[in-house]
């Protein structure tokens, strides 16, 4: 399958998990970390649980409390974000040099 | 002021709504939302993080709607259905087919089928495309038609008197006018309300008939100038227009000024409308109260009463400065009394008060010149008058063809709803439609909706039910006053039922306002645009429809 777009926000949602690829994190804690809103963060996580980057699971945390959907990298989704980041950042670097014109 | 916990109440029954009508395949991320809200902190900042989580899962509602793709599981077999959510499933079904029913149940009500009628008579010009273009009506009327036949058969004379007055087709209308007079010559004065004089090329020989039976009234006169037509000349010493010399025409305009009467014959149509309506028990409010079916009056009569008036006042005043008093006396005379004839009449007032308040001050000048003061005051007193009664007449003629605001947000009223109740059912139809063609069968118990469809088919179902009691209770008393004329013939409000039919006539969006401030939004521009959406959204459907039998179409395997 071909891997899903990778646009500045879904750069900041990977970055986020690759710091601590094998942890399990919740959509609220992402949100606040990325400073993206519910609208935007789902759907990316949406997307890459689709192409298999990212894996999923129900925990339950204390009692009362209802069970929080978690989400870590997948082996092929972390290595498919260290392959994939660098270059891609570099490619986002070039175009901020080319609108700021010229200062990086 | 609102309590601190009600935005996060509303988040959470956002979130329950969207995650209802979300597709299959989305309801883990919708839960995942859901259960995530308790940890947000902040009960504003819980209804935001709920309002993005609902867009995101209604948008794959509206997809999985338009485009099912293979990957979208659909509910498949009942058990599966009624297992998670049959509760819910059968309330919505029930007060869907509740809401149904008692939008049904409107139609048994006489006065609110009148209603829908009324509400449907804005899609006449959009469905007339061609009448709006070519500026001519529709050629006949098989109502009208139908009460023609019939009153032929029973010889009725009032009923053919009744469709002439009304019927598209001039030709019909002058020969159930001549066979309305020939069975009773009493209704003559038909010829002079339908149009059999002004309207045809033989018209002569109506005219002269009407003249004889009614030579008193001044009518027949100015029916008879308007058929001889005159030149009139505009300039800067006439700026309100010069008639050029015509012999013939200014005989006939004396002849009416010096008639004793006129009478418009709005009365006698009146009370046989009111009769034929109650005989033959029509219950059409267009067809009893509608002002496109009086006349009335010859509709150059006013400007050439004016203009004649005008001429004499000039006359009168040459005359005065030979120092012939006594004919410029009858000049101003003449138009004082014509003037006084038109005020009887409400609707006539207000054209001849400036010629009929100049006539009074020269008749008073006059007076005072010959040392007749106390006529001379009489005479200034009358002047006066014209002028504090105009206002009112003003006001009262205003109200007369724009009606009151009541009846203008009635007439929206019942047009919305009118327009509400169609597009409900159309929505109603298109899901019953997309259940059928979804699960590939005519078997009730198979016919299993999806979420969203049931969603659209409950808010097509409420909002049917919604337009019809405000349909209903916007037009109920325009029904009263309706059946107030045809039981009692009662006329005094039909002016207001008049004024309410005639907006209601106009498709919604489109209306005029009298007053100091008049505007016009044209019905054409609306029926462009209907037309306009219309065919956009035929396209887009069609092409959504070819997309969808594309992607739906089975593939054949991929050989090994």
């Amino acid at each position: 399958m071909k891997p899903p777009r990778l646009s500045p926000q879904t750069l900041r949602v990977l970055e986020r998990f690759i710091e601590r690829p094998t942890a399990w994190r919740y959509g609220y804690e992402l949100s606040r970390e990325t400073g993206l809103k519910s609208g935007t963060l789902y759907p990316i996580l949406m997307r890459l649980a689709k192409y298999s980057l990212l894996e999923t699971k129900w925990v339950t945390t204390e009692d009362g409390v209802p069970p929080r959907h978690t989400y870590r990298l997948t082996p092929d989704g972390a290595a498919f974000v260290r392959s994939a980041l660098p270059a891609t950042r570099a490619g986002l670097k070039v175009r901020r040099v080319a609108f700021s014109g010229g200062r990086a | 002021m609102i309590p601190a916990a009600a935005p996060r109440t509303v988040a959470i029954a956002l979130l329950r709504f969207a995650i209802w009508i979300a597709p299959h395949d989305t309801l883990d991320w919708g839960h995942a939302m859901l259960n995530e809200l308790s940890h947000v902190e902040g009960n504003w900042s819980a209804l935001i993080w709920s309002l993005g989580g609902a867009g995101v899962l209604a948008k794959h509602a509206v997809l999985a709607f338009l485009f099912p793709g293979p990957d979208r599981r659909t509910v498949s077999t009942a058990s599966e259905l009624f297992a998670k959510e049959s509760p819910m499933r059968k309330t919505t079904l029930a007060v869907i087919a509740s809401c149904v029913a008692a939008s049904l149940l409107f139609f048994l009500v006489p006065v609110f089928r009148q209603a829908f009628q009324v509400s449907l008579a804005q899609w006449h010009d959009v469905l007339h495309v061609k009448s709006q273009i070519s500026f001519a009506g529709p050629d006949t009327d098989p109502e009208l038609d139908a009460l023609a036949k019939k009153a032929e058969q029973n010889h009725d004379a009032e009923a053919l008197a009744f469709v002439a007055v009304r019927h598209p087709n001039e030709a019909e209308r002058v020969r159930l006018a001549d066979e309305a007079v020939h069975l009773d010559p009493n209704l003559t004065w038909v010829y002079a309300v339908n149009g059999a004089v002004e309207l045809t090329s033989n018209g002569t020989e109506r005219l002269s008939t009407l003249q004889q039976w009614d030579p008193q009234n001044a009518l027949p006169h100015l029916l008879a100038a308007q058929k001889i037509g005159v030149t009139v000349t505009h300039s800067k010493e006439f700026p309100l227009g010069k008639v050029e010399e015509s012999p013939a025409w200014e005989a006939e305009m004396a002849a009416a000024f010096q008639s004793p009467k006129l009478d418009t014959y709005l009365d006698r149509q009146k009370q046989l409308d009111h009769r034929v309506l109650s005989r033959y028990h029509l219950d059409d409010p267009f067809q009893a109260a509608s002002d496109e079916n009086w006349y009335g009056f010859p509709s150059y009569g006013v400007s050439y009463c004016y203009l004649y008036a005008q001429s004499l006042l000039q006359s009168g005043q040459a005359l005065e400065s030979r120092g012939d008093r006594k004919a410029a006396f009858e000049k101003y005379s003449e138009v004082a009394r014509f003037g006084e004839l038109m005020r009887a009449d409400d609707e006539l007032t207000f054209f001849m008060n400036r010629p009929l308040k100049e006539a009074y001050s020269r008749l008073g000048a006059l007076s005072r010149t010959e040392g007749n003061e106390a006529a001379a005051a009489f005479e200034g007193a009358l002047a006066d008058g014209v002028d504090k009664t105009a206002e009112r007449e003003h006001a009262l003629l205003q109200s007369r063809f724009s009606g009151s605001e009541v009846s203008h947000w009635n007439a929206f009223l019942v047009r919305l709803s009118g327009l509400s109740i169609l597009l409900c059912a159309v929505l109603l139809l298109l899901c019953a439609l997309g259940v059928v063609i979804r699960n590939r069968s005519l078997r009730l118990g198979s016919l299993l909706p999806s979420r969203l469809t049931l969603t659209l088919g409950f808010a097509a179902a409420v909002g049917a039910l919604l337009a019809s009691a405000v349909l209903f209770v916007s037009y109920r008393p325009y029904a009263k006053l309706l059946q107030r004329f045809l039981s009692k013939g009662d006329d005094a409000h039909l002016p207001e039922l008049s004024a309410f039919l005639r907006d209601a006539r106009l498709p919604l969006g489109s209306q005029f306002h009298l007053g100091p401030e008049s505007w016009y939004v044209g019905a054409w521009q609306i029926v462009f645009y209907f037309w306009l959406v219309l065919t956009i959204s035929c396209v887009i459907a069609l092409a959504i429809a070819i997309f969808r039998h594309y992607q739906m179409r089975p593939r054949p395997a991929a050989s090994a």
